[in-house]
């Protein structure tokens, strides 16, 4: 059964034995994102802190093992635990595919409203926001989903954008323009000189928290695609102090508005690349109307930076298990024969491998075309195309693919080059390309690429053919000799065969 | 002397091994099993029960894909087999490879350890075989002798018949020792032997002096066979006559070892003449045209600790930190860690690995400070820390094609590429991203409070098992 709430999705975690509680008392102040970073690397327990001051804080509840990072996003949707990684991906495209609308409840009905605080009551000290590594510019919530509506229509987008405790009244919000939710701020409110309008909510259900992270076209009700994550109808609810409605179910909800031409210095902060990303800069001011939360509120957070190599957490976690699916569907629907579309295991957001059964050169730079320039144009540098046969989740299938496919004068591929629209969180961009910008995007363009790591059909006559039931057979001999089962995934004819 | 023996006891003891007793026949099947542990990271797999003579033996000097695996290291069991250590690291192993020293031969034992049984009929040895029941030679040794001078070189092949021998060696080794000639085949010998021969004989060498190359790598004992030297330590030795011959049309499409990829290579015959054997003995293989296999497993380091040794030795001064070729990329990937000297440093480097090698025709080139133990987080500054307008250089393309990828196999020039992730030397500190690591991310005062509360915040319970107290404390 899919959790319908972060508590029932604890729950879970501990009946599995995989809810690591700590009752003694930890601080906000580095500690516990320390505890949560080791055992992060360590493939080990979520960490719940039930003693930071007025509230619990759990760190990195969605992240997956390194060998099957989607592990925990399957347990989230009551999916088998043992799903294989192709099996997941069809079984979360399914769900997109059969959204489901929201409905209200009463504020007397919604979890979320047991403690309700506004005006002169509000202070957003009062929560225990944790202050995440040395050297971040401040006090972080970074794992919610941020709810924002388009003045001009019914749509209201829900995202994740990282935001920076200032004071009791004052956060900040990372808004890169180029995005849906930014792109509103920028180009509708701030333009019009409105206040933008918005809920934070922390805490959401797990359809809820990865519906945010996916790319739901523009326009589209997000609540109905969480329903069908969930297969049953998300509860909203209205804020007090605004006409958004938000997940019922939330731990939390800051409830304001991010306010036209103010601005409040963010980060540095050490960001998803695995580096401490500076400078710091200027990012629109949100003023916090009210706050209504659970009592004793469990508010999660994600050790960012640490979900590259060869540990995973949640947002590096999330974009394997929802962000992966979810573009497999979306190139599908686009029309493009694609196997899976899977973002490069502990690179998340910077490239994504496609395994594809069409190789042909126009065909990819078609495909690499509409990626580009709908929804990879700013996260994502490089898209590797490979074999219908070959794994974009297994990196050393893809990184063979590199070394012996990807011929350097024909495969690859820079993409608008000087053309492309940038994000400024990028380490590599030079002192220049970085500037001081007021909108969220760098001044400078870049370029992107595309590798055809496809092998064209060189040289894979010469390799060795399988068949899939000789290899099973194999495989259970090694099981039966001992090889310890986490290793045995792979014991399984579906995915022997990518 | 590390012997094949000696090694697999130490495997066992570290759960490094496991023994496959139910049965499994040598015709396919092992090959098969072989291909399946290679692919999936697991132990070293000992087939105990085929009905041949030998005991095949897979993995033993491979190791895990470094992606999927944080505590096991690749070159691990070939650090261990040359008696390194447990605690030796990866640029230690290079080092040692790179000395490229000839020793003495201390230990010279009268008479060889295996013994000749039975009639020398290869298929009754029950080496694993293709799946047209073809019996497979890797991991071996030829051994022949001109002048009172014995060498050993790699090989790769096939029994042809019951009583012959079809394999492909170096081709310079048959032009040194005029075939034909009396020659041993050794199986199951000691990795210092197998890694010497790659370095006297593939990469361009004619180092015929392989057996005091291989002394130089560890202790090695010797023994005689008509009169030439060979491992005492061998498990398997065919003795025969060589004959060179013309190779067939169909030995093109076979699964090649690594080793053939850096060297002209010639097909011969060997007619066997004696087979003797160990007690039990037992023959490491390897499942040729799989990923992460014994083969490339040595020749990925042999390549390495020769650009390590030429490249340090370039600039009179030592900026390389190490490098790496791979097992994940066979052979057409290289990665170079290094001091970057001044700007355009790194492209003087990488223009000088491809100068010293034919095998790739990328380098990624990464700071000083990044670790060969942690394969994903180097893949990952090439994603993220190389500009993807500045930082892939790509070169005309008039250069020669490199061995080991598969596409312009017809010899076609075509490009390179240097992927910079590094960062520039002319930037201001300021701009320069830190690392987030769990070191960089804490003060010493949160790492040293996190310590003193192991015990009651529950983490020795959850985390000894993994060895993480030792490690962090």
């Amino acid at each position: 059964m899919t959790a319908s709430s972060l508590r029932q999705y604890l729950q879970t975690l501990e009946t599995n034995g995989d809810l690591h509680r700590i009752s003694e008392p930890v601080s906000w102040n580095l500690e516990a994102s320390a505890v949560t970073m080791l055992l992060n690397e360590e493939d080990s327990a979520v960490p719940l802190f039930e003693n930071v001051d007025s509230a619990r804080l759990v760190g990195d509840p969605y992240r997956g093992t390194q060998r099957r990072p989607w592990e925990r996003i399957a347990l989230g949707l009551g999916l088998p635990s043992d799903l294989s990684y192709r099996e997941f991906y069809e079984a979360v495209i399914e769900r997109l595919k059969n959204p489901i609308e929201p409905v209200t409840v009463s504020t007397d009905d919604a979890p979320c409203k047991e403690e309700i605080q506004t005006g002169d009551d509000v202070d957003l000290l009062d929560f225990p926001w944790p202050y995440i590594h040395a050297g971040d510019g401040g006090r972080y919530s970074n794992l919610h989903t941020l709810v924002a509506p388009d003045p001009d229509s019914e749509w209201v987008d829900w995202s994740n954008h990282r935001t920076m405790i200032h004071d009791g009244e004052t956060s900040s919000v990372l808004l890169l323009a180029g995005e849906q939710t930014p792109n509103l701020y920028y180009y509708k409110y701030e333009k019009r000189d409105e206040p933008m309008p918005v809920a934070i909510t922390v805490g959401a259900e797990p359809a809820v928290q990865y519906t945010s992270v996916m790319w739901i076209p523009t326009g589209r009700n997000e609540a109905e695609y969480a329903g069908g994550l969930k297969q049953e109808p998300v509860e909203l609810v209205p804020c007090e102090t605004n006409d958004l409605s938000v997940p019922a179910t939330a731990e939390l909800v800051i409830e304001g508005e991010i306010l036209p031409n103010e601005r409040r210095d963010e980060g540095p902060f050490g960001d998803y690349f695995g580096y401490m990303h500076g400078p710091r800069r200027s990012m629109p001011l949100f003023r916090v109307t009210g706050i209504t939360h659970q009592t004793d509120p469990i508010l999660p957070f994600c050790v960012e930076g640490t979900g590259v190599g060869h540990s995973e957490n949640t947002t590096s976690s999330m974009e394997i298990g929802c962000v992966g699916p979810d573009a497999t569907l979306g190139l599908r629907t686009a029309g493009f024969d694609v196997e899976c579309c899977a973002p490069w295991k502990s690179t998340p957001r910077t490239i994504y491998a496609i395994s594809t059964e069409k190789t042909n050169p126009s065909y990819l730079h078609d495909m690499a075309n509409f990626i580009f320039t709908t929804w990879g144009m700013l996260h994502v540098d490089f898209f590797i195309f490979v074999d219908a046969d070959v794994n974009p989740l297994n990196q050393r299938e893809v990184l063979e693919a590199l070394a012996l496919h990807a011929d350097p004068d024909a495969d690859f591929h820079q993409f608008g080059v000087e053309t492309m629209p940038k994000v400024p969180l990028n380490i590599y961009q030079t002192p220049t390309e970085k500037g001081d910008i007021q909108t969220g995007t760098s001044k400078a363009k870049t370029a992107k690429a595309y590798i055809d790591a496809t092998s064209d059909g060189a040289g894979r006559e010469a390799q060795p053919t399988h068949d899939v039931e000789r290899r099973y057979r194999a495989q259970k001999i090694l099981e039966r000799a001992g090889v310890e089962s986490s290793e045995l995934s792979f014991v399984d004819p579906g995915e022997a065969t990518q | 002397m590390t012997t094949v023996r000696r090694h697999l006891d130490r495997l066992r003891e570290t759960g490094d091994l496991i023994s496959v007793t139910e049965r499994v026949h040598w015709e396919g099947a092992v090959a098969e099993v072989a291909s399946e542990a290679t692919r999936h990271n697991c132990p070293v797999t000992l087939f105990e029960n085929t009905s041949g003579t030998v005991r095949p033996v897979s993995g033993v000097y491979g190791g895990a894909d470094q992606f999927a695996s944080a505590d096991q290291r690749p070159w691990q069991r070939i650090a261990q087999a040359l008696d390194l250590g447990p605690e030796c690291s990866y640029t230690e192993l290079i080092e040692h490879l790179a000395r490229w020293e000839t020793s003495d031969i201390d230990d010279v034992t009268d008479e060889p350890a295996a013994t000749v049984r039975g009639s020398g009929d290869i298929y009754s040895l029950g080496l694993p075989t293709t799946s047209d029941g073809t019996p497979l030679v890797s991991l071996g040794l030829l051994v022949v002798e001109r002048d009172g001078v014995t060498t050993w070189a790699p090989i790769r092949g096939r029994a042809q018949r019951s009583q012959t021998l079809r394999l492909s060696v170096p081709e310079s080794v048959v032009e040194w020792c005029t075939s034909p000639a009396d020659v041993s085949v050794v199986l199951g010998v000691s990795v210092a032997p197998l890694i010497a021969a790659l370095q006297g004989w593939t990469q361009g060498q004619t180092t015929p002096s392989v057996p005091n190359l291989a002394a130089g790598l560890a202790d090695v004992s010797v023994t005689t066979a008509g009169s030439r030297t060979v491992p005492s330590d061998a498990e398997v030795r065919i003795d025969g006559r060589m004959n060179a011959v013309e190779s067939s049309a169909t030995e093109g499409t076979e699964p090649r070892a690594a080793w053939e990829l850096t060297c002209e290579t010639a097909t011969v015959d060997v007619n066997v003449e004696t087979v003797a054997v160990r007690e039990d003995p037992i023959v490491p293989f390897t499942p040729l045209g799989e990923p992460l296999t014994d083969d490339i497993h040595l020749m990925c380091l042999v390549e390495t600790a020769k650009l390590f040794r030429r490249v340090n030795n370039y600039w009179g001064v030592s900026p390389v930190e190490w490098i790496q070729l791979p097992v994940e990329g066979r052979l057409g990937f290289c990665i170079v860690s290094s001091e970057i000297l001044y700007a355009g440093f790194e492209w003087q480097l990488a223009n000088t690995l491809f100068s010293f090698s034919d095998l790739f025709d990328k380098v990624l080139v990464l700071d000083e400070q990044a670790d060969p133990t942690n394969l994903a987080r180097a893949i990952d500054d090439m994603w993220v820390k190389a500009h993807p307008a500045n930082d892939w250089i790509f070169s005309e393309p008039n250069a020669s094609s490199a061995a080991a990828p598969l596409y312009r196999s017809d010899d076609e020039n075509g490009s390179r590429l240097y992927i910079n992730a590094t960062w520039d030397p002319r930037w201001n500190e300021e701009y320069i991203a830190p690392r987030v690591t769990f070191e960089t991310a804490f003060s010493e005062n949160v790492l040293e409070s996190l310590i003193e509360r192991w015990e009651e915040l529950g983490l020795d319970d959850l985390l000894d098992e993994r060895g993480v107290s030792t490690d962090h404390e």
